[in-house]
């Protein structure tokens, strides 16, 4: 094999670090049969290296490409979607190193991991990501400059240092391009995540669903208030509204349950100044999005439907970031449509028959819809009604009666739904809204951190020329959850968060723990928002800021001029190595005198003393030999002098020595002359 | 007979072109070269700088960049800043290591040390040595003449090194092996940068040793030489001190390992007897003929430790023995009717 195909043993090493590397961050979604093809393509690989197996043949090559497309769709079911390719990517980056065996196939392996590490982002471009990839790329790199220094044999860190140096002096360019390509939309629909759990809140409701999201530390979206930030007890983040009940589960109406007239959302007449604020939604694999009621979106891709929530048309896969200005007080939906009020009032024909009572007799008592809704929720405060996050299982059949009667403790969801239910058995249009509800304020950015743990659900009510109105039946039997949040209103039972034991939200009490936890958060805020949301209309605000009017010339400007600012340090730092002999102050001067005669075709020849060329230079510049030998024995006296004359006087010297070599400066004309005689 | 005749003109159409495209190459090879001539002037030293540098994307180059297109369309496909991010990130790589690959091969000085004689079909070293004059490590410095076996060379803890490369040469006189080059991908693979040298290097190629079995008209200085170089191949006379030139094979190796110092043996038969190879001697043969005969016996000579002299037309060499004298009448073989200097 030639030289110049093989792969130094320093670089195989790199290689297979990087191969780890760039599989760990994959590895929770990997089934468990790719790691173990990773551990065996390493095994395989140094085995071939240390002489004893060889590599594959043709057609176990084939054969390990054909299993390892079975084995895809065994663990996947389908090739199209994001996972499977990935997946499939990642089987054939393993299987091409246990064929490594020329330069070319490392160059397709590491050009293979640099696209490894992009699909590492389609998942999450959190923060620590990020960080993870930085390494990555380093190693990626390292190893491409390990290939290329034959003759290592040893495993050496002098590469990565090579690799770090040039990765960050490609970094400023890197960040200008970022920040002036323009921006444009997909060209072409590519495969979405759906082996991705959706998270958040789901489209459909059951009793002691939303306990079990509360038993999650995880940020579902951070809010950006662009004045104060409301009380947290108005922070009613609306996402979902359950309109049907059907075996004890409500669930939402889906845009075709809606007859054509009803799709559209009325049109509402605001008026004053809105709340206006940015949310940034962690990916949830669903497509609806929060805000506080009444809700509209300034971001060209938030549809509102017709009970007034925000919707994304493509489910939420990464970060997203969206603008809503909200209206506090408005009335929505002044008048109800009939089908719209036939729909709010359905219930099942039968079940639950105590609480249908219950509800017709306090209906009987009240000589108003509003003065129906305080009694009931009298009911639910005076009551001996528990709010638990262990609420314990009640029965499939008549649920909400063994609720309400029996065991009286519940979770939000129980509250809501019963007085949902309360409200439809007598009559009145009434619906369960899901969401979040309240937040955490980090008072480093002012922003407004809402966890799974906030997730909340309550009712609107329907009342004559006030609209849907927000009634939470929870605040009734447990104010502190408003008013504090979950921990507080947990605080008896020692319920929050205690199944995960790692989150760093568990250890609030300790001040650093929970200052550096908010430093973090205010950072993935900052990263989120410059970063992972940067898009064009970002993008124009920012160069607007800059230059004003984006013009063409303002763009041409900045992209060359980072780039002479950045390449040219770059060149200086590599062109201005120590020499390896130094010259001295004198050889310096003397080089000026050969340099002068050089353009006048006299060069002085490899090995030529000072004298040697005083005499060819003498012969051809007759008139100016003088200076030619004065210069020549000048330089010699010197060079050659023994250290008897003190330090002043050999500064004096090389003072003198420059003078006369400034005065001189032979001319052209003379040497064409001399040429001519020669001839 | 008609498709017959069609055929023939579509072939010889065909010669046409592949002789007129032939001859464009041909054409631009030759401007190329006389462009590089004019660049890089023949040199026994050259120092790289960025009149001798060429750099251009490689093939891993043009494929890493196809590559980052790809990343580039899953970027905006998939709306991901950080993969916009990362795109950019290795393309701008891409542009810092033309700064890296070229300061890899800049300030580099290679000069021409020797190309050892050889005989027409043997392999010929050609001895360069590499210079840094700079503190800064040079890697993966690819070495090669056009048909040369190749170097691969690194300058990290040494400041020279020097590299011998191997040759076929083909036919007598002065081989040039043309321009050398220098290439180099490090660090990434991604950029080639190269320069293409002339080292006014020549190897100087002996006649083809032809065997002829007897020599006609052998001239010696004595009248019995002949039958004196016929018959005594190993007539040992005796020991002299060394000297200059002696024919190694002659040394008294034993005896210099009984540390007796170095000394020659002298064999009777040939230490009165001198020979002398004679241009005319093959009268009738062509000249390449008679050098190649010329070249066998001389050998021969040397071999057997007969002194042995030259007479050329263009000149003469006294008989003597010894290395330095067979080489010397080695070289006049190889140069008669040659350019005698190499350019």
């Amino acid at each position: 094999m030639s030289i110049l195909r093989q792969v130094p043993r320093n670089a195989l090493v790199w290689i297979i670090i990087c191969l780890f590397a760039l599989v760990a961050p994959h590895a929770g979604r990997l089934p468990i049969w790719i790691l173990a093809l990773y551990v065996v393509a390493v095994i395989w690989r140094l085995q071939v290296h240390r002489g004893r197996w060889s590599f594959p043949s043709r057609s176990v090559k084939v054969a390990m490409i054909l299993s390892g497309f079975v084995g895809i769709y065994a663990s996947y079911g389908s090739f199209i979607g994001l996972e499977p390719t990935v997946a499939l990517l990642l089987i054939a980056f393993a299987l091409k190193l246990v064929e490594l065996s020329h330069r070319k196939d490392a160059y397709v392996l590491l050009f293979l991991g640099y696209f490894i590490c992009i699909t590492e982002f389609l998942f999450s471009q959190d923060l620590l990501v990020t960080l993870y990839a930085l390494v990555s790329v380093t190693l990626v790199t390292t190893a491409l400059v390990a290939i290329h220094r034959p003759g290592e044999q040893e495993f050496r860190l002098g590469t990565i240092r090579v690799a770090s140096v040039m990765l960050l002096q490609a970094m400023p360019l890197m960040v200008v391009l970022f920040f002036l390509f323009p921006r444009f939309g997909p060209l072409w629909t590519v495969p979405i995540k759906s082996h991705t759990a959706k998270t958040g809140m789901s489209d459909f409701m059951k009793p002691g669903d939303v306990a079990s999201l509360s038993q999650s530390a995880d940020v579902a979206f951070r809010v950006k208030f662009d004045g104060d930030i409301p009380a947290k007890s108005a922070l009613y983040w609306r996402g979902l509204v359950f309109s049907r009940i059907e075996q004890g589960v409500w669930s939402g109406l889906g845009f075709y349950d809606l007859p054509a007239s009803q799709r559209r959302p009325q049109e509402i007449t605001t008026d004053g100044e809105p709340i206006r604020y940015s949310i940034i939604m962690e990916p949830t694999q669903q497509n609806w999005l929060y805000g506080l009621k009444y809700a509209r979106s300034d971001t060209r891709a938030v549809m509102q439907t017709s009970d007034f929530r925000l919707f994304s048309p493509v489910p939420v896969e990464t970060e997203y970031m969206y603008t809503v200005n909200s209206w506090t007080n408005v009335v929505v939906d002044e008048v109800l449509s009939d089908w719209r009020r036939k729909t709010e009032t359905e219930l099942p024909p039968t079940g639950n028959a105590k609480t249908r009572k219950l509800s017709l007799d306090l209906k009987a008592k009240a000589d108003s819809d509003e003065a129906f809704v305080g009694l009931v929720l009298d009911t639910f405060r005076q009551e001996p009604y528990v709010y638990t996050l262990r609420p314990g299982l009640l029965p499939e059949q008549d649920s909400i009666d063994a609720f309400l009667f029996e065991s009286r403790r519940g979770f939000c969801e129980h509250y809501a739904s019963a007085f949902v239910f309360m409200m439809r058995a007598a009559g009145v249009p009434a619906r369960v809204v899901a969401g979040y509800q309240g937040g955490e304020i980090n008072p480093i950015n002012k922003t407004v951190i809402v966890h799974q743990f906030d997730a909340h659900a309550w009712a609107e009510v329907w009342l004559a020329s006030r609209g849907w109105v927000r009634v939470d039946p929870t605040a009734a039997v447990s104010p502190q959850r408003i008013e504090f949040g979950l921990e507080q209103a947990m605080e008896s039972e020692g319920s929050f968060l205690s199944t995960v034991l790692l989150s760093p939200l568990r250890y609030r009490s300790i001040p650093l723990l929970n200052l550096l936890r908010l430093r973090y958060d205010a950072l993935t805020y900052q990263w989120q928002t410059w970063v992972v949301g940067f898009d064009n209309e970002r993008q124009f605000d920012l160069l607007r800021s800059f230059f004003g009017e984006t013009t063409a010339k303002a763009f041409a400007i900045v992209l060359l001029g980072s780039w002479a600012l950045v390449l040219l340090p770059v060149a200086i730092s590599l062109f201005l190595a120590r020499d390896i002999h130094p010259v001295s102050p004198l050889g310096k001067h003397y080089r000026i005198f050969c340099k002068r005669l050089a353009r006048l075709d006299l060069r002085r020849g490899p090995g030529e003393t000072p004298c040697q060329f005083a005499q060819r230079a003498a012969k051809a510049l007759p008139e100016y030999a003088d200076s030619l030998w004065q210069i020549t024995e000048l330089y010699n006296q010197l060079a050659y002098a023994d250290a008897k004359s003190s330090a002043g006087n050999a500064a004096q010297d090389l003072q003198h020595f420059s003078a006369v070599i400034s005065r001189f400066r032979p001319k052209r004309h003379s040497a064409a002359l001399i040429k001519g005689t020669e001839l | 007979m008609l498709l017959g005749l069609e055929h023939d003109s579509v072939e010889n159409d065909a010669l046409g072109t592949e002789r007129d495209s032939k001859g464009i190459r041909a054409q631009i090879k030759a401007r190329f070269r006389k462009w590089v001539t004019r660049r890089i002037p023949p040199a026994r030293e050259v120092t790289l700088d960025q009149r001798r540098i060429f750099i251009f994307p490689s093939r891993v180059g043009f494929f890493f960049g196809s590559c980052l297109l790809v990343m580039l369309l899953a970027a905006i496909n998939f709306e991901n800043n950080l993969s916009y991010a990362l795109t950019f990130w290795l393309a701008t790589l891409f542009i810092i290591a033309i700064l890296h690959t070229y300061a890899n091969l800049s300030g580099l000085t290679i000069r021409a040390l020797r190309a050892e004689p050889a005989f027409p079909g043997q392999q010929s070293e050609f001895n360069v040595m590499i210079k840094r004059s700079k503190r800064r490590d040079h890697f993966a410095l690819h070495l090669k003449w056009p048909n040369s076996s190749d170097a691969l060379v690194s300058l990290v803890d040494e400041d020279s090194v020097i590299v011998q490369l191997h040759m076929a040469v083909d036919t007598r006189g002065w081989f040039s092996p043309g321009r050398l080059l220098l290439e180099s991908t490090y660090p990434l693979g991604l950029l080639r940068c190269w320069t293409l040298i002339d080292l006014e290097l020549y190897a100087l190629v002996y006649p083809r040793p032809l065997v002829s079995t007897d020599l006609p008209g052998l001239a010696t200085n004595t009248p019995d030489g002949a039958a004196a170089f016929v018959g005594g191949n190993d007539d040992f006379y005796g020991f002299r001190g060394y000297r200059k030139g002696d024919s190694l094979r002659q040394v008294h190796w034993k005896g210099l390992a009984k540390q007796q110092g170095l000394l020659t043996k002298q064999y009777t038969a040939y230490a009165d007897h001198s020979v002398w190879l004679d241009w005319d001697m093959f009268a009738g043969l062509g000249t390449e003929q008679r050098l190649s005969h010329l070249c066998y016996w001389l050998l021969e000579f040397d071999r057997c430790g007969q002194e042995y002299g030259l007479r050329l037309p263009t000149g003469v060499i006294e008989p003597a023995l010894g290395d330095k004298h067979r080489d010397q009448v080695l070289k006049e073989l190889a140069l008669y009717g040659k350019e005698r200097r190499a350019r």
